[in-house]
């Protein structure tokens, strides 16, 4: 439901991170924690949508890729990925500190120039 | 897909690309922290749940048990209908209905306008009482100090796993309509383990709004949260 307030989102932090070369974009990345809830296939119907209704965004391609979560054990000392929600090291110990699965962010922008 | 990505048909050598790390959450998180810096002595606590769970009964049974405790107030989220609002301020609880107006869930924004509309003079603890919804509200940080969800037992076991984020976001689950548990095939146990599998901190209690089991503990806990927010010395959750 708020995928396309999402697109919106996409712009308006594009327009404030580069305000004078934000209309030379062409291409976005996006990079989706499993935690943050995002459908990379409905982000980009969203984003057809959106790029339809302003003609001015035509043209730029948008990719978005999934994140694994990522969680720390402190009895290992080490980074571990976590599947299928158990936030559970190989040692044993549960673990509440999430290192990465959490983000929604755009990780790379393409200029023409 | 109509338009697949466009820039593997881009030219070599007419674009520049530029690694980045831009938050795309910060929009709602910044209205968060502002909430925060708004009350800074007012224990806030975003209820969340599946809809029908007993959430509005369990404020009114809150306020019943508090009201003269505790300066209470609530923010009731819902699509439609001010129902909740009214059903509340006929327990003389102080309340202000939030109309998503059709949205899943409430946004950081609608609390911050909120506080205009709802006297805080003197409360000691605001409850956001969330859209029922297990999916979304997780993911709306809405300056809350703790998350409670709560999950009824008629709901079946197998919702911590479902949806993971609503559990591993909460400091306490409550499972409602306790006095159910003798003919719902729901086991407390296989909840808790599931949902400390998710979030190993994760506190539980079973309640009932009907039979008042574990209604005593709920409200010690919450006078618990409301001292440690008010005492200089309290730790302040990140």
């Amino acid at each position: 439901m708020h995928e396309l307030s999402i697109v919106k989102d996409i712009f308006r932090t594009l327009e404030e991170a580069y305000p004078a070369t934000h209309n030379n974009i062409v291409g976005i990345e996006i990079q989706a924690g499993l935690l943050s809830n995002i459908q990379p296939i409905l982000i980009q119907n969203a984003f057809e949508a959106y790029v339809e209704e302003y003609p001015v965004r035509r043209g730029i391609g948008l990719e978005v890729s999934k994140l694994p979560i990522i969680a720390f054990c402190s009895n290992c000392n080490k980074d571990f990925e976590v599947k299928f929600h158990r936030f559970i090291c190989e040692c044993g110990k549960p673990s509440d500190k999430i290192v990465q699965g959490e983000e929604l962010k755009i990780s790379k922008v393409t200029f023409k120039k | 897909m109509r338009n697949t990505p466009k820039s593997n048909n881009m030219p070599v050598g007419s674009v520049q690309c530029e690694n980045t790390s831009l938050n795309l959450l910060k929009a709602n998180d910044f209205v968060a922290k502002a909430i925060r810096e708004r009350i800074p002595e007012i224990c806030v606590i975003n209820i969340c749940s599946s809809p029908g769970s007993g959430k509005t009964t369990l404020m009114q049974e809150t306020g019943k048990r508090l009201g003269k405790e505790l300066n209470i107030a609530v923010l009731v989220g819902d699509p439609e209908t001010e129902r909740d609002a009214i059903r509340m301020r006929e327990v003389g609880i102080n309340a202000l209905q939030i109309v998503t107006g059709g949205m899943c869930h409430i946004e950081a924004q609608m609390i911050l306008q909120a506080l205009d509309h709802i006297d805080l003079e003197g409360v000691d603890l605001l409850f956001i009482e969330n859209v029922g919804n297990l999916v979304c509200p997780a993911a709306f940080d809405l300056g809350e100090d703790y998350r409670v969800t709560v999950l009824a037992s008629t709901e079946g076991d197998d919702k911590p796993k479902k949806y993971p984020r609503m559990f591993l976001t909460s400091e306490l689950m409550l499972i409602s309509k306790s006095d159910l548990l003798p003919y719902v095939p729901f086991s407390v146990e296989a909840a808790t383990k599931d949902a400390r599998e998710v979030n190993p901190n994760l506190e539980v209690l079973s309640i009932s709004n009907t039979n008042g089991e574990g209604l005593e503990e709920w409200c010690s806990w919450l006078k618990e949260k409301v001292a440690e927010k008010k005492s200089p010395v309290s730790t302040e959750k990140v």
